[in-house]
C-alpha cells in the first residue's frame, strides 16, 4: 500500500485554445486533506473533475489508491463527492437521498436504513429522514450532501468548493464540522476553493494554482510565511514587495540594496552577490517605531503619507527610501497621523527574499 | 448475459452511431410526406413501383391555375385573409393595451377565457357560427367567412400585443417627455417604433392562421368563398393525387417561407402553439 | 355626469378597450356554443320544444358508441406513442450534438403545417405506391405484398402521431433542459451508471413535463377534425362525424351534431379532470422547486 492515495501524474486537459490543466503533477496522501486553492479559471475544478471521471485528461493518468483509473468510468470509482450547489435528488427524502449510493449498490435495506443513520448522526441531522431538500435550509442540505458522500465509505471524499453557497456566519460553523468529520473518519480529502481562509484553516496542506499550473504546494505556515513566488505570496494575505539585489552574502545572513537602503535578510540558498531577488514582507510584520527611538539593523527612516482607521488596526502607506513604499498594519492603540515622520523595523527573520519573482 | 441483453448493450454502448441513427430516421419521418407532395405535384406518368417519377411536368400546376380556379381561389383567401387580419389585430390592440397596461382585475382568469376558443376543438363552436350565419346569411360571403377567422386569430393576437404593450417600458416615454417630446412626438418617435415589431408579428402570425384555416371555412363558405385549405380539400375527394399535390405545394411553400424567415429572427420555439389549429 | 366620469374613467377605459375583444368572444364563441348546447335539446329540425332523444340516439347506438370508442383509441394510442418517441428524442437532442439544431427544428415542422397537408402527404407516403411500401417490397427480403397503413386505425395512429408528438417533444425536452447537471453527476459519483442516473433520477424529475406534454397530445389528437376527414377512410371520430351529421344528410342534422359536440365536449372536460388528478398525485412526492 503506497502513501499516496490520490496521485495527478501529468494531466493535461485543454479546452480548445485554453490550457486547463499544464502537466499537473500532484500527490495526495493517506489521510490528508489537501486543498486545491486559485482565483476562478485556475484550473482547480478541472483537476478535480479529472479525478472524478467527469473529465478526462487528454494527457497523463490519474491514480486513486495505487490503482491507474483514468479510464474507468465516474461510477466505478469509488469517490464521495460534495457539491457546491448541494446537489440533491429533489424528489427524494433526506433517507433516500442519502441512502442512494448504497441502493445502487443493492445493499439489504435493513443495512441501508442502519448505515444512513449513523451517516446522518455523523453530520448531526439524525430525525430529518423523511424531510425533502426543499424544507432544509441550505447548511443542513450541504450536511445531507456530506452524508450522502461517506455513507459507503469511500476512500476518497471530494469537495468543490462546498461553502461557497452558504452565508458567512455559517461558513464558519460548517468549516469546523468538515474538519472535525473528515479527521475522525481518518479519510483522505481533495478540497477545491478560491478562498485563503477556508484553506488555510482546513488543510493539511494547500496546493496554489494558477493557469493550469501549480504555484506551491506546501503546508498553511509554508505557503503563508514562504511563498515561493509573488503569486502565491499576493493571492494568500497582503503583502510588501521591495525590489533589489544581492549585495553581499555572509553564512546565513545577507545584504540587500533596495531602493538606496541595505536590508539584512536571511541567506537564500545557492544565492550570491548581484542576483536580482524580491523581497516580501506582511503588512502586519513590520514594527513601527517613533522617530527617535533607537536604530539597528533594519530600521529605517519613513513618512506616514496615508493612515485609515479599522477600528481594531490601522492601515498606513509609508514612504521611505527612494521611493519606496509599504503597506503596515499595526493594531490601533498608538496612532501615527498623515505627514507624521516615523522609524519602521524590518524583523530580519520575517522577511523573505525569492528570486526574481 | 442473454442475447437480447448483450444486444442491448451493444446498442447502448455504440450510443452515438444509435443516437444519428434515430435523429436521421425522425428526419426521414418528418420530411418524407413532403418530399412525396412536392414529387407528385410535378410527376408524370409516375404509376406502379417506381420510387421517382420518371418524367417531370409542369402539366399538374397548369390545370391547377386554368381548371381548378386557382388564381381565383388564392385571391378569396388573401381578401378574406385581410379582413381577417385587419379585424384581429384591430381587437388585439385594444384589447392587448388593457392586458398589457391597464389595472384589471382577474387579469389571468380573462386571458384564459379568452384562450378557451384555441382550447377546445374548433367543430364544437362552428356548429354554432354557422347556425348563426345561416341565419343572418353571412355564409358564403368574405365578412362571414372572415368573422370566422377572426375569432381563431384574435386570441393568439391579444396574447402577443399584451406581451408587446407590456414591455414598453413607462421610463423611456418619461424620458422622452423630458428631452422635450410632446404626445404626439413621443407617439411617433418612441411609441410606434417600439410596439410596430410585435404589432408586425401578431399581423403575421394572424395572417398565417387565416391562411391555414379550415374547419370553422368548411362550414361557413360557399362558392363564391373557396379558399385554398378548402379548394385543397375538394381536390383530395375528386381523386387526382398529382392535382391535390400541386394544390398542397401552393398552399404551403409560401408558409414554410414565412417560418423560414421568422426563424431566423425569434426563436422557434416560443411559437409553439402559434401556428397548429386546423 | 362629469364625476361619474372622474371617479370611474380609469375603469370605464379599460372596459371600452376590451369591448371589441369581448364582443367578438361573445358573438363568435360564447353564444355559437350557448346555441350548439340549446340546439343539442332540441327535436331535430324544430325551434322549440326539449327532448333528449338526440343524446340517447347517440349514446345507445353501438354505431354512436364505436365513434367514441375509436376517438379515444386514436387519441390514447398516439399519445403514448408520443411519449415513448419523445422521452429519448429528448435525451438525445439535449446532448446537443451537430446539427442539434436542425433536428430540433424538425421537430417543429408538424406543427407549422396545417393537418390537411400533413394528412396528404402522409397518405402518399404510405400508399401502397409510396416510398415505405416501396422500400418495403423491394429492399426487405420476405416482403412481398404492400403493407396497408392508410385507412387503417394503426395507420391514423400514426398520422397522428407525426401530427402532434411536437407537444410532448418539446415540454419534455424544456424539463429536461432545466434539470441541474450536478445532480446527475453526484448520482455516478454515488455509484450510479448513466442507466441507473437516468432511471432513478432524471426520469422522475422530468415526469412532471412529460405528462403536461402529453396532456396537449391528447387534446390536439382527441379533437382531430381535418386529418380524420381526408385519411380516416370509414372510420370517423368524434369531430369528423360532427361534420357528417350536417354534410350528408339533406336536411342537416343540426341538432344530432350538437349533441354529439356537447358529448364530444364533456368527454374531453372529464378526462382533462380525471388526468390533472393522476398528474398532481403522481408528481406529488417532490418535484424539483
Amino acid at each position: 500500500m503506497t502513501d499516496a492515495m490520490i496521485e495527478f501524474r501529468d494531466v493535461t486537459k485543454r479546452y480548445g485554445n485554453l490550457l486547463a490543466n499544464d502537466h499537473l503533477s500532484l500527490t495526495i496522501r493517506r489521510g490528508e486533506l489537501m486543498t486545491l486553492l486559485g482565483p476562478s479559471g485556475c484550473g482547480k475544478t478541472t483537476a478535480l473533475r479529472c479525478l472524478t471521471g467527469y473529465v478526462r485528461p487528454d494527457e497523463g493518468r490519474v491514480f486513486i489508491d495505487g490503482t491507474d483509473v483514468t479510464d474507468l468510468p465516474t461510477h466505478q470509482r469509488e469517490l464521495g463527492m460534495v457539491f457546491q450547489n448541494f446537489a440533491l435528488f429533489p424528489h427524494m427524502t433526506v433517507h433516500d437521498n442519502v441512502g442512494f449510493p448504497l441502493m445502487i449498490r443493492n445493499l439489504p435495506r435493513a443495512e441501508r436504513d442502519e448505515r444512513v443513520g449513523q451517516a446522518l448522526r455523523l453530520v448531526r441531522l439524525e430525525g430529518y429522514e423523511s424531510h425533502y431538500p426543499r424544507q432544509l435550509s441550505g447548511g443542513q442540505q450541504q450536511r445531507v450532501g456530506l452524508a450522502r458522500a461517506l455513507v459507503y465509505r469511500p476512500k476518497v471524499l471530494l469537495l468543490d468548493e462546498p461553502l461557497s453557497n452558504l452565508d458567512a456566519k455559517l461558513r464558519e460553523e460548517m468549516r469546523f464540522e468538515i474538519k472535525e468529520v473528515v479527521t475522525r473518519l481518518g479519510i483522505t480529502a481533495m478540497y477545491v476553493t478560491h478562498d485563503q481562509g477556508e484553506a488555510l484553516a482546513l488543510s493539511d496542506r494547500v496546493a496554489i494554482m494558477n493557469r493550469g499550473r501549480l504555484e506551491q504546494v506546501g503546508t498553511p505556515e509554508e505557503i503563508y510565511e514562504h511563498p515561493q513566488s509573488r503569486f502565491v505570496a499576493e493571492f494568500i494575505g497582503l503583502s510588501n514587495f521591495l525590489e533589489g539585489h544581492i549585495q553581499a552574502v555572509d553564512r546565513d545572513t545577507m545584504v540587500v540594496a533596495a531602493g538606496g537602503l541595505q536590508v539584512t535578510i536571511p541567506a537564500l540558498p545557492n544565492a550570491g552577490p548581484g542576483q536580482r531577488v524580491l523581497l516580501f514582507l506582511r503588512p502586519n510584520e513590520i514594527e513601527l517605531l517613533r522617530p527617535d527611538d533607537p536604530g539597528g539593523t533594519n530600521v529605517f527612516d519613513a513618512r506616514v503619507e496615508k493612515a485609515t482607521y479599522l477600528g481594531d488596526t490601522m492601515d498606513y502607506r509609508l514612504g521611505f527610501g527612494q521611493d519606496l513604499t509599504l503597506r503596515v498594519q499595526t493594531d490601533a492603540h498608538r496612532r501615527f497621523g498623515q505627514g507624521q515622520r516615523v522609524r519602521l523595523r524590518l524583523p530580519r527573520i520575517r522577511c523573505w527574499a525569492m528570486t526574481s519573482g | 448475459m442473454t442475447l437480447a441483453r448483450a444486444y442491448l448493450r451493444a446498442m447502448w454502448d455504440a450510443k452515438l452511431i444509435l443516437a444519428y441513427t434515430i435523429l436521421l430516421s425522425l428526419t426521414m419521418f418528418i420530411l418524407a410526406p413532403f418530399l412525396m407532395i412536392a414529387l407528385r405535384s410535378v410527376g408524370k406518368g409516375w404509376f406502379g413501383r417506381l420510387w421517382l417519377p420518371p418524367q417531370l411536368t409542369l402539366d399538374w400546376y397548369r390545370w391547377a391555375v386554368e381548371v381548378g380556379n386557382i388564381p381565383e381561389v388564392m385571391k378569396n383567401t388573401l381578401i378574406i385573409g385581410v379582413i381577417a387580419v385587419v379585424g384581429s389585430t384591430v381587437i388585439g390592440i385594444f384589447a392587448g393595451w388593457a392586458f398589457g397596461r391597464r389595472q384589471m382585475p382577474g387579469k389571468e382568469v380573462l386571458m384564459a377565457v379568452i384562450l378557451l376558443p384555441r382550447m377546445i376543438p374548433p367543430i364544437t363552436y362552428a356548429l354554432g357560427v354557422a347556425k348563426i350565419f345561416y341565419t343572418l346569411e353571412l355564409v358564403d360571403t368574405y365578412l362571414g367567412v372572415a368573422l370566422a377567422h377572426v375569432s381563431v386569430c384574435t386570441p393568439y393576437a391579444i396574447l402577443v400585443l399584451s406581451a408587446t404593450f407590456e414591455g414598453l417600458d413607462e421610463r423611456v416615454l418619461e424620458a422622452a417627455g423630458v428631452c422635450g417630446a410632446n404626445t404626439i412626438k413621443r407617439f411617433f418617435y418612441v411609441v410606434l417604433p417600439l410596439i410596430m415589431p410585435g404589432i408586425l408579428a401578431s399581423m403575421i402570425f394572424s395572417f398565417t392562421h387565416s391562411y391555414n384555416e379550415f374547419t370553422l371555412t368548411l362550414l361557413t363558405y360557399g362558392p363564391h368563398t373557396v379558399t385554398l385549405p378548402i379548394r385543397t380539400y375538394l381536390a383530395v375527394g375528386d381523386g387526382y393525387w398529382e392535382i391535390t399535390s400541386a394544390m398542397a405545394m401552393i398552399m404551403v411553400v409560401p408558409s414554410l417561407v414565412i417560418l423560414a424567415l421568422i426563424q431566423r429572427r425569434a426563436e422557434p420555439e416560443k411559437l409553439v402553439g402559434g401556428f397548429k389549429g386546423v | 355626469m362629469t364625476r361619474f366620469w372622474r371617479t370611474h374613467s380609469v375603469t370605464l377605459i379599460t372596459v371600452f378597450l376590451l369591448l371589441p375583444a369581448l364582443a367578438g368572444f361573445f358573438g363568435l364563441f360564447f353564444y355559437p356554443m350557448l346555441l350548439t348546447a340549446v340546439l343539442s335539446f332540441r327535436p331535430e329540425g324544430q325551434t322549440v320544444g326539449w327532448t333528449l332523444e338526440n343524446y340517447t340516439r347517440f349514446l345507445r347506438d353501438p354505431d354512436g358508441q364505436w365513434v367514441i370508442l375509436l376517438t379515444f383509441i386514436l387519441a390514447l394510442g398516439s399519445t403514448a406513442l408520443s411519449v415513448l418517441l419523445s422521452v429519448p428524442l429528448a435525451l438525445i437532442l439535449r446532448e446537443k450534438v451537430r446539427g442539434h439544431r436542425f433536428y430540433r427544428l424538425m421537430v417543429l415542422v408538424p406543427l407549422v403545417v396545417p393537418g390537411l397537408i400533413g394528412a396528404l402527404g402522409l397518405l402518399l407516403f404510405w400508399g401502397t405506391r409510396g416510398w415505405f411500401n416501396l422500400f418495403l417490397t423491394q429492399l426487405v427480403p420476405f416482403v412481398q405484398r404492400p403493407v396497408a397503413v392508410n385507412y387503417t386505425i394503426h395507420g391514423l395512429i400514426m398520422f397522428y402521431l407525426w401530427l402532434y408528438f411536437p407537444y410532448t417533444c418539446i415540454t419534455t425536452l424544456s424539463s429536461l433542459e432545466s434539470l441541474d447537471r450536478s445532480i446527475e453527476e453526484a448520482g455516478e459519483v454515488s455509484g450510479a451508471t448513466r442507466w441507473q442516473v437516468l432511471r432513478h433520477i432524471v426520469l422522475p424529475l422530468i415526469t412532471p413535463g412529460i405528462l403536461a406534454g402529453s396532456v396537449l397530445t391528447f387534446m390536439a389528437a382527441f379533437g382531430a377534425f381535418s386529418v380524420p376527414l381526408i385519411a380516416g377512410g370509414n372510420y370517423r371520430p368524434l369531430a369528423v362525424e360532427i361534420y357528417k351529421q350536417i354534410a350528408v344528410p339533406i336536411p342537416a342534422r343540426w341538432s344530432a351534431a350538437s349533441a354529439i359536440a356537447i358529448v364530444m365536449g364533456a368527454l374531453q372536460v372529464i378526462f382533462l379532470s380525471l388526468y390533472m388528478r393522476f398528474v398532481r398525485r403522481a408528481g406529488g412526492a417532490g418535484g424539483p422547486r
